[in-house]
């Protein structure tokens, strides 16, 4: 009886630890960003108090307003490169997925020659940095004439995003058994079918992480889009967001409004996105 | 013989003709033409760029704009663009301290405009425009140097007015020297609520005032002969102006690391007394929505140094039309456009300072019934006079980054002020010989 | 010719090849090749001066340049190991939440959403150390009078970069170990707990060897993936001050455009390469360690 009540006080000590953890470790996540979304509603006077004024007294959508009242009055042309960012990251996002199903599978499915050596050397094209391709890189698309076009950062980012994409999913792949889908052919499944049905389906948790993880790489990308954007053409969200610095003076207000322009769509699709994480659990039910 | 005589008159001629037809009708008709430009972006600059419109209808040319980014990153751009040899567009927008950069892909104005217009600009302007003697960019209504603001209402106070007499033996006003600044600051300060002053601690931006207040010292940067001359006496003064107000925590601990955006939101907090800045603040400073100190803001030209000149590092932006240009009259008279008075007043107005006599005139006129606005323009106005450029080498920019760790080394006590200046002067030398400029 | 059919592996990963290649590896040549030159962005002619080695000489006795190497092996070394850890814990404590997990996973990924220059500037405001937000709390609470100098200090700007650093990248361990633990079979969690393990040692012998493999491509990709601490840094101290913070990335870029000396900076980028290599094979031994560990059918 008593150790009963012991366990079961245990039992609950260890529930409210974990909630109060969860609790703790979300909050820090979540502050610093509460903290933007507030700057973009409040007057700066408030954000950049001392004291600090930790309730904020008015909450106003003038930065909002101002943004999309058109260049002139406080406004960037936050249409187009809403527009632009949508289009590249997108693409780009469904290009690396399924060049890296195609690479992630080859590596997990097929033995050949030298596979350890390219798998390396895909990994490795991640290790060039980013200053040291820049400026080739924007050598090689003026002579193709595809600078400040979708084309072009498509293209970048897809780079990118391959080699986390084949590795990912490779491991996910590895992951599935292969009796299974030797099963599925031997009921009568193409291999194409029995990728469909049976090992896709399983390796869902990976396509969609690995999804949402390019997406995020190129929503939020800066270094690349900053050389290789120039106009309302291809300029996307993230270089947008230097419209409201000027030389001596930033508009911090401005630039969190345009910040919550950013996040909004990404925090959307992430939630839509990530409920193909739980198809994991499933996988243990197959097996099981 | 007769022949080239005879080329010769006739490029004369269209030369005059070409000139004359410039001076009688600017904008002038250029049916057909079309120009690629790229212009700096963001909300403070692109208000003007709706007077392109304007200028399209009334010459029938066109315009196309290929590339609008932010200052550093045009930079960035214009310098990849001359690496790979793609400078195929015509007009850029430039600026007095990035321009010295670009040798040979700008073309001199003089040539395409008639000089009368061009004596409608501020001398000053056209001085810091123009690189071994050819005029490289015409100068819009973006034109900054900095003054000095401070709180009045701890000028006004009675306690601190006989404290600060007692304690300094003079009495205490708005400063006109530098020294005044250091006495004030110190006396104001009380970290870490309030502070006496503070300033601009990395990148260019602590080589520019170090620049000024060098100058207001009486010492020089770069000498005749283009070597680095600032580990002089004066610059051993004019660095320890910073050393030393850091030592007595007078300024925000912080300072080394701030650049334009910390100070202003500093000095909006209402946490620092005095501060030295730029125009585009003006109206920030005093709008209740943005800064604590809305209401209580004055300001003066910036103080002397004990050479008696007053610090004006100072800069603007412009535009240039390209070397490569294939209509250069066309793209002269587009910014010829962008910078004329009605451009100038559009700009003008909403803050910045302009860069043509006639336009001063006007916004000072404009601002009778705003004592604060006239406070402003009357500060900056009288900071213009003695304004001027960052040194007109290449290698300017280059020259900043190798210099600043070292101010910021001898204002945190690593190092001596002559030792981190002569360490200073020491990679500037090396950077200019490997340049080829020395 | 016609007969001819190329491998399927072959076929699958030449979309792969095509797009690297075209990207990545063709500009590669070209900046190798400038990394032998004086190349200088407002000097094209310079490229084609060949001046072998120089530039590699003279970093291999440039002071600056191998401090500034040995500060980012430190901030990688620092930074990835306590993202791995704090990755873990929140992967775990939002897989056992029994409610709200789109929610909470959602939540979780919430920094990976703020754009690097956004970071650099939020981070950079709250550790100002006259108006910042954190000076402002630890004022208001009481614990200290003073301004501290977050972003002076040499330790604490290294500390405070660190924090921005975790903070935005923790995210990207937290998912991929999510991932991997979602994904894991069941059965084995129970046969322990039928064979009387305590939790934690089904954890380090069931759970964690399953897991690790996430955890270290998560760890390799973000050993690469150095821009978002490259834009971080640029914002928050620009490798100041006196150089107290400044990292190989900075350095770098600073150089190539500021500087405009490509030449050189390309030459600071190959051996830059060399550290980003030897992080890449050591976690790819671990891995390949590690899948061995889990069993045959890998």
């Amino acid at each position: 009886m008593d150790e009963n009540a012991g366990h079961r006080l245990k039992r609950s000590l260890l529930k409210a630890g974990h909630l109060i953890g969860l609790f703790l470790a979300m909050a820090i996540i979540c502050l610093p960003g509460f903290w933007i979304v507030l700057s973009s509603l409040r007057p700066t006077v408030e954000i950049m108090a001392k004291p600090p004024v930790w309730i904020p007294n008015e909450i106003s959508f003038d930065a909002y307003v101002a943004m999309f009242s058109g260049v002139g009055q406080g406004g960037i042309p936050v249409l187009e490169y809403f527009r632009n960012s949508v289009i590249i990251s997108v693409t780009s996002t469904v290009i690396a997925l399924a060049v890296g199903m195609a690479g992630g599978y080859a590596f997990a499915r097929y033995r050949f020659r030298g596979k350890t050596a390219i798998f390396l050397g895909f990994m490795l094209t991640r290790t060039v940095p980013g200053i040291a391709l820049s400026l080739p890189l924007f050598f090689v698309y003026a002579k193709l004439g595809i600078i400040d076009t979708h084309f072009g950062m498509i293209l970048a980012y897809v780079a990118l995003n391959v080699p986390f994409t084949v590795w990912l999913i490779d491991g996910f792949f590895r992951q599935v058994p292969r009796d299974l889908a030797e099963a599925a052919q031997i009921d009568g499944c193409t291999r194409w079918q029995a990728f469909w049905q049976v090992e896709f389906p399983l390796a869902r948790p990976g396509i969609a992480s690995a999804g949402i993880f390019a997406f995020l790489i190129s929503w939020n990308e800066f270094a690349l889009a900053s050389q290789l954007t120039r106009s309302t053409n291809s300029k996307t969200l993230p270089v947008g967001l230097l419209d409201y610095t000027a030389e001596f003076t930033i508009d911090w207000r401005g630039m969190c409004a345009l910040a919550v322009v950013m996040i909004i769509p990404a925090l959307t699709l992430t939630f839509i996105v990530q409920k193909h994480l739980v198809s994991g659990l499933t996988s243990g039910a197959v097996k099981g | 013989m007769n022949k080239l005589l005879a080329g010769v008159s006739a490029g004369v001629l269209a030369f005059v003709a070409g000139g004359a037809a410039l001076a009688q009708d600017l904008p002038g008709k250029f049916e057909g033409v079309t120009i690629d430009a790229k212009l700096i972006g963001g909300q403070q600059y692109e208000n003007l760029y709706s007077r392109i419109a304007d200028w399209e209808a009334a010459t029938g040319a066109k315009v196309n704009v290929i590339s609008k980014k932010n200052h550093f990153d045009l930079d960035k751009e214009i310098k990849s663009d001359i690496a790979v040899g793609a400078v195929n567009w015509c007009v850029g927008s430039n600026h007095s301290s990035f321009a010295p950069q670009y040798p040979g892909i700008y073309t001199d104005l003089n040539a395409l405009l008639p000089a009368e217009e061009i004596d409608a600009y501020v001398d000053a302007n056209i001085a810091a425009s123009t690189l071994d003697g050819k005029l490289v960019m015409l100068p819009r209504a973006q034109f900054d140097v900095s003054a000095l603001y401070y709180q009045k209402d701890i000028y006004e106070n009675e306690d601190n007015k006989a404290a600060f007499k007692e304690q300094y033996g003079y009495d205490l006003a708005p400063p006109d020297t530098w020294e005044q600044v250091t006495d004030q600051a110190k006396f104001f300060a009380n970290p870490p609520d309030f502070y006496g002053t503070q300033y601009a601690g990395k990148e260019e931006a602590i080589n520019g005032r170090f620049y000024e207040m060098l100058r207001a010292e009486g010492g020089e940067y770069l000498d005749a002969d283009g070597r680095p001359a600032f580990n002089s006496e004066a610059g051993v003064r004019a660095l320890n102006w910073f050393v030393d107000l850091y030592s007595a925590k007078a300024v925000p601990a912080g300072t080394t690391n701030y650049l334009w955006d910390d100070l202003g939101q500093g000095f909006a907090s209402g946490t620092v007394a005095i501060n030295l800045d730029w125009p585009g603040w003006a109206g920030f400073f005093n709008d209740p929505g943005a800064s604590k100190v809305a209401g209580n803001v004055g300001v003066v030209a910036p103080p002397k140094g004990s050479s008696g000149a007053r610090t004006g590092w100072s800069g603007h932006h412009g535009f240039s039309v390209t070397e490569s240009c294939e209509n250069k009259e066309a793209a002269a008279s587009l910014i010829w456009f962008l910078t004329n008075e009605d451009s100038q007043k559009l700009e003008a107005a909403a803050g910045p300072l302009p860069t043509r006599d006639a336009v001063w005139d006007w916004v000072i006129a404009e601002a009778a019934d705003d004592p604060y606005r006239k406070e402003v323009l009357q500060a900056f106005q009288e900071a213009a006079k003695g304004a001027y450029p960052v040194p007109q080498s290449p290698s300017w920019i280059e020259i900043s980054n190798a210099v600043y760790p070292q101010l910021q080394a001898a204002i945190l006590g690593d190092k001596t002020t002559q030792q981190a200046l002569d360490d200073a002067a020491e990679e500037a030398q090396e950077i200019l010989e490997d340049a080829g400029e020395l | 010719m016609r007969g001819w059919k190329p491998a399927p592996h072959v076929l699958l990963l030449l979309p792969a090849f095509i797009v690297l290649a075209a990207v990545v590896v063709v500009p590669l040549m070209l900046s190798l090749y400038s990394s032998f030159t004086p190349f200088r962005l407002t000097r094209p002619d310079s490229i084609y001066t060949f001046i072998g080695f120089r530039n590699y000489e003279r970093l291999l006795t440039d002071k600056d340049f191998w401090i500034a190497f040995g500060r980012t092996v430190l901030l990688l070394t620092f930074a990835l190991n306590l993202e791995m850890v704090l990755g873990l814990l929140l992967a775990l404590l939002v897989e056992k939440a029994s409610r709200g997990q789109r929610i909470l996973r959602t939540i979780m990924m919430f920094p990976m959403m703020f754009s690097p220059i956004l970071v650099g500037f939020q981070f950079k405001f709250m550790f100002n150390d006259n108006i910042g937000l954190v000076n402002n709390a630890l004022q208001s609470l009481g614990l200290t009078d003073r301004a501290i100098p977050w972003l002076i200090d040499g330790q604490l700007a290294f500390i405070s970069i660190l924090i921005a650093e975790i903070w935005s990248s923790t995210a990207v361990f937290a998912i991929f170990i999510l991932a991997g633990l979602m994904a894991m079979p069941r059965e084995p969690l129970e046969a322990a707990k039928v064979d009387g393990c305590t939790p934690l040692q089904s954890f380090r012998y069931v759970t964690w060897p399953f897991v690790m493999p996430f955890a270290f491509i998560a760890m390799t990709i973000r050993s690469l993936d150095i821009a978002r601490a490259y834009d971080i840094v640029k914002i928050m101290t620009d490798g100041g001050p006196a150089g107290r913070t400044e990292i190989l990335w900075k350095l770098i870029a600073r150089t190539a455009y500021s500087d405009a000396r490509m030449g050189l900076a390309n030459a600071m980028g190959y051996i830059a390469i060399l550290l980003s290599i030897l992080f890449t094979l050591l976690f790819f031994r671990q891995l390949a360690k590690a899948r061995q560990q889990v069993g045959a059918e890998w």
